[in-house]
């Protein structure tokens, strides 16, 4: 092959240039840390990326959606806790009262402060978190009692909250177990009772039984809730470690190997001066200069 | 018997002739870096012997050559690697021009990063999601109405760019008739030129070179294919005549550009003419390109609104002014130029918040319609990673095509280059040797000259 001035200095521009191609590919790596910057670089790469950041961005949210589930178990439970030491405290009286030594004016002033109780209950189940009552299920914009009187029409259904793909929590408690006409008409009926100055021993001993009925399903209910937190704490636990995968497959997938895109870095700038060096030796000398 | 001065010409000959010669290593050098221009050489053939054979011959040992002519002054080239070059150089046409179409759709589209429309439906997943946590919160509901319109705007931002690419390269496409015209009438004008000159026995080697480079400019926006006519008179038989210029349209048409034979340009090409390879076949390409991927996200965009809507109309919202709860309301609308938007009932400023449907049962603290909401979005997701992974795999293919035709084009070019090129060693070898056989010729007459001098002024003196 016969070759010539032009085709040597061609060449050389050409590996020049070639040689910068490569040198701007690895000096994009290095400046952004990815392997790639777009879909045509690798076609895998950028689809599988797309895939794991839209996982990414769930599982995020999924945490954010537990917090929420947290805030409703604590404060149901806060409630709960109080209304259970309020029926506690009712019962204590209750059994105080059905002394038949009790006479009619101490057992009124009981009844006083059964009734304070009944408010003081009344108004936990209109426990009002955030703008929300809790204790009315969805409909969360009115309150559960209003003059000591349940609307049935006016309560909410079950309040779900997602907490993973297509898995769903109720995060309320069912506000027709606990704060229900049964436990008004209870504490209403003891009241009377007390009132009643032919009560005696034997009439609080139903009484006391329908009382603790009440009590069981509160207790029911808190020992439910802290099920469910056990159960929340397995998915937070679970998400957790979720974002921490999903976090290492995106880099896994995308990010460059710092050590090998600097060697890289360092092969192509050997090989640049190399095409530099001997690109100038070549270009220089012609017959010319050894002519007289 | 032969001439006295019979060797005068012979080194008169020689002297002419080589100086042609250098003359033409002078034309070489001073052309080395000419775009298109192939070295030329001076053929040289001895000239006829003497005596001729005839009957009055003089009776001498035997044919006495007589010097050397210039016979012909010729380009060295090879006409199958502009063949291949021409060939290889419509392919790369072809493909930077669907490469650039491609890129120009991937910077769109910026995938994988932060910015896209994955991004952009991600966010407005999230924001259906803290929704159905909070469905009674104004700022909840506030936030799902500007992601959707963000989601909006960029569909339309997506669909707009897209249009426009289409606008460009349009005007792309039309620059590149304007040119490909006007090349060919400047090939009408070399094909006239050297049909005036070859017919006197001439070669026009750097008016072929021109043409040829205006030749390979052509082959780089569509596929030439090249018929010779020959020039009629006294043309050499190397003569490359003139050129027929035809294009290769698609399903193997054709439409003649120039008439080699009556040396017209009157049948310019518009843009009717589909091309078959080239830059002008690239650029169609690409607007088919576009127009399927405007189809595909103008799809996507139209099929989310409609399940969306259908599921939107389905839940209930909050209470809105005149103490009703709102149902049966669209939330996205697209109009009849595909652009989407945010309906006006839930852009109102009054009840519009109320308006979104975040409940199943019409009660204000349910969220699971908006769980349900946030659902229809994995669809349009999963289409338009269907839509990034093809573009990826085509722009890489595009990329690929690229790489390799240029690689060919630039082997073939070397190779032209190895056959035509001007070496600048060789025209100097060459130079010392014309100029040696220069300087000996005129040496040869010096030595004529004093046996000249012999015998006219020195001989028949004895004793004097």
């Amino acid at each position: 092959m016969r070759v010539t001035q032009s085709i040597l200095s061609g060449n050389m521009l050409k590996n020049i240039h070639q040689n910068y191609q490569r040198l701007g590919k690895v000096q994009e790596q290095l400046s952004t840390g990815k392997k790639i910057t777009r879909p045509s670089d690798d076609p895998v790469i950028a689809v599988k990326g797309m895939n794991y950041r839209t996982n990414l961005t769930e599982v995020e949210q999924y945490e954010r959606n537990l917090g929420e589930v947290y805030n409703w178990l604590e404060n149901s439970e806060d409630a709960l806790e109080k209304s259970s030491d309020v029926l506690q405290r009712v019962r204590e009286l209750v059994v105080q009262a059905s002394n038949d030594t009790y006479d009619e004016k101490q057992r009124n002033s009981i009844a006083q402060e059964v009734s304070q109780l009944k408010e003081q209950l009344l108004s936990i189940a209109n426990t009002k978190v955030g703008g929300k009552y809790i204790f009315n299920g969805t409909n969360t914009q009115e309150e559960r009692i209003t003059n000591g009187v349940i609307d049935s029409s006016k309560t909410g259904k079950a309040v779900m909250l997602e907490i993973s793909k297509g898995i769903n929590i109720q995060a309320n408690v069912d506000p027709d177990k606990v704060f229900n006409d049964d436990l008004i008409n209870t504490l209403t009926l003891l009241v009377t009772d007390l009132q009643d100055p032919n009560s005696n021993n034997q009439s609080f001993q139903d009484d006391l039984t329908k009382l603790d009925q009440t009590l069981d399903t509160f207790n029911d209910e808190r020992s439910e809730l802290g099920a469910k937190y056990n159960r929340i704490e397995l998915v937070e636990y679970r998400l957790s470690e979720q974002v921490v995968n999903t976090k290492k497959m995106i880099s896994d997938n995308e990010d460059i190997d710092y050590e090998k895109a600097i060697l890289d870095l360092k092969i192509q700038e050997s090989i640049h001066r190399a095409a530099l060096d001997t690109g100038a030796r070549i270009i220089q000398p012609s017959l010319v200069d050894f002519l007289r | 018997m032969r001439s006295t001065f019979h060797g005068l010409e012979t080194a008169r000959r020689g002297l002419a002739t080589q100086q042609t010669a250098l003359q033409t290593t002078g034309h070489n050098i001073a052309n080395a870096n000419t775009v298109g221009y192939s070295r030329q050489r001076v053929n040289f053939t001895q000239t006829e012997p003497y005596p001729a054979p005839s009957m009055n011959r003089p009776q001498i040992p035997g044919q006495l050559g007589t010097g050397v002519e210039a016979s012909s002054i010729q380009r060295v080239r090879e006409g199958y690697l502009d063949l291949q070059y021409r060939g290889e150089n419509s392919k790369l046409g072809d493909w930077e021009s669907r490469n650039q179409g491609l890129g120009r759709l991937e910077d769109l589209l910026n995938e994988p990063s932060e910015y896209g429309l994955s991004k952009t439906l991600d966010r407005f997943w999230q924001s259906l999601q803290d929704l159905a946590n909070s469905p009674e919160n104004n700022g909840a509901r506030s936030s799902v109405r500007q992601r959707g319109l963000e989601v909006s705007n960029t569909f339309n931002y997506l669909t707009d760019s897209i249009k426009k690419f289409h606008t460009d390269t349009e005007a792309e496409e039309k620059a590149a008739i304007d040119t490909i015209n006007y090349l060919a009438s400047q090939i009408n004008k070399l094909n006239e030129e050297i049909g005036n000159v070859e017919p006197h026995g001439y070669l026009p080697n750097d008016l072929y070179d021109q043409r040829d480079v205006l030749i390979d400019q052509l082959s780089k926006l569509t596929e030439v294919q090249i018929t010779v006519e020959k020039s009629q008179g006294n043309s050499l038989a190397m003569a490359e005549g003139k050129y027929t210029i035809e294009l290769a349209g698609v399903n193997g048409s054709k439409h003649k550009l120039v008439d080699g034979v009556d040396k017209t340009f009157n049948n310019p090409i518009d843009n009717t003419f589909q091309s078959n390879s080239g830059k002008l076949r690239g650029l169609s390409e690409a607007k088919v390109t576009y127009t399927d991927m405007l189809t595909d996200i103008q799809k996507i965009s139209s099929d989310f609104v409609t399940s969306f809507n259908a599921l939107h109309t389905q839940g209930k919202g909050l209470k809105d002014s005149s103490n009703t709860v709102p149902s049966g309301i669209e939330f996205f609308k697209i109009d009849a130029n595909g652009r989407m938007d945010v309906t006006d009932s839930i852009k109102d400023s009054i009840d519009g918040l109320n308006n979104i449907a975040a409940s199943n049962d019409g009660f204000p603290g349910d969220g699971t319609w908006a769980m349900s909401l946030s659902t229809s979005l994995s669809k349009p997701k999963s289409e338009y990673e269907k839509i990034i992974a093809s573009l990826g795999v085509r722009a890489q293919e595009a990329n690929r095509m690229v790489y390799n035709t240029d690689v060919l084009l630039q082997s073939v070019e070397k190779n032209r280059q190895s056959i035509s090129g001007v070496s600048l060693d060789e025209e100097m070898t060459n130079m010392i040797q014309f100029q040696h056989a220069y300087n000996a010729s005129a040496r040869t007459i010096t030595a004529v000259d004093e046996m000249l001098d012999r015998i006219i002024n020195n001989m028949g003196i004895v004793g004097r």
